[in-house]
């Protein structure tokens, strides 16, 4: 029988934020823990598929020093009750380059789904500038 | 229909819905629907159509900027992300907004499972 997840979201929403922002902004390789191989990112509208190519793509972005500063983070049960726990979460915040003027805003979504072990990865992800 | 195809349709269906009549919005959500609108959190169709035509203005046009869109997983749900701006009659300057839709298919046509509002200030 499976469980419901009802009420743990926003722990698990912050704890995953937390987490997400800290190894972008300070070990974006290891990013790559938080996607498997059915993982999707839309990035600023560029659609990259599994893992591999999403922990290039991040690794690639123009800008070696970055910091996450984050507004809000909102969560939901992805399922009907009894299904399979994902979690939906939609961060907004702002993003500082180094040596950049002013930062630059942002809005983000996840679905995290659970795996056995109790962690979670991301299936999906969406990422946009919010331009001013 | 091609994923992309159904977002922006929906997208138009729903935005024409909220922008021209509002109570309209009710067919668009189910029992278990849940919207988190400013942090504010609210379950159910008629919740968050309460929410909704309660909201402090009477005309208001949305304008879409962007919409993204993936499949939920292997349920055939569908995750659409919409950002844009929002119009109030009579208000000098639009206010910026990101949307998150998670919609589920019933029966042929979708329906809002999930759906989470900010404004983006600046």
């Amino acid at each position: 029988m499976a469980q419901t997840n009802k009420g743990i979201e926003e722990d698990v929403a912050s704890a995953f934020v937390n987490h997400y922002y800290h190894l972008f902004d300070n070990d974006r390789p290891s990013l790559s823990t938080l996607y498997n191989p059915t993982s999707l990112l839309t990035f600023e509208g560029q659609k990259i598929y599994g893992v591999e190519d999403i922990s290039n793509k991040l690794k690639q972005l123009p800008f070696d020093q970055c910091r996450h500063s984050i507004s809000t983070v909102d969560s939901q049960p992805s399922s009907i009750a009894g299904g399979c726990g994902g979690i939906i979460v939609f961060v907004s915040g702002s993003l500082q380059l180094h040596g950049e003027d002013h930062p630059l805003r942002f809005s983000q979504t996840f679905h995290l789904i659970p795996v056995l072990q109790g962690s979670f990865f991301v299936q999906n992800e969406m990422f946009r500038l919010n331009y001013g | 229909m091609d994923p992309d195809a159904v977002a922006k349709a929906f997208v138009e269906h729903y935005y024409s819905t909220f922008d021209g009549n509002r109570p309209g919005l009710v067919s668009l959500y189910q029992e278990g629907s849940m919207l988190t609108f400013e942090g504010q959190k609210i379950q159910g169709s008629q919740n968050i159509v309460a929410k909704l035509t309660s909201l402090p203005f009477n005309q208001c046009k949305h304008n879409i900027t962007t919409v993204d869109c993936q499949p939920s997983g292997p349920a055939g749900g569908m995750l659409v992300f919409v950002s844009g701006n929002l119009q109030l009659a009579g208000e000098q300057h639009a206010l910026k907004f990101s949307q998150m839709f998670h919609l589920i298919s019933n029966q042929g046509t979708y329906y809002v499972f999930n759906d989470i509002f900010r404004l983006n200030y600046a």
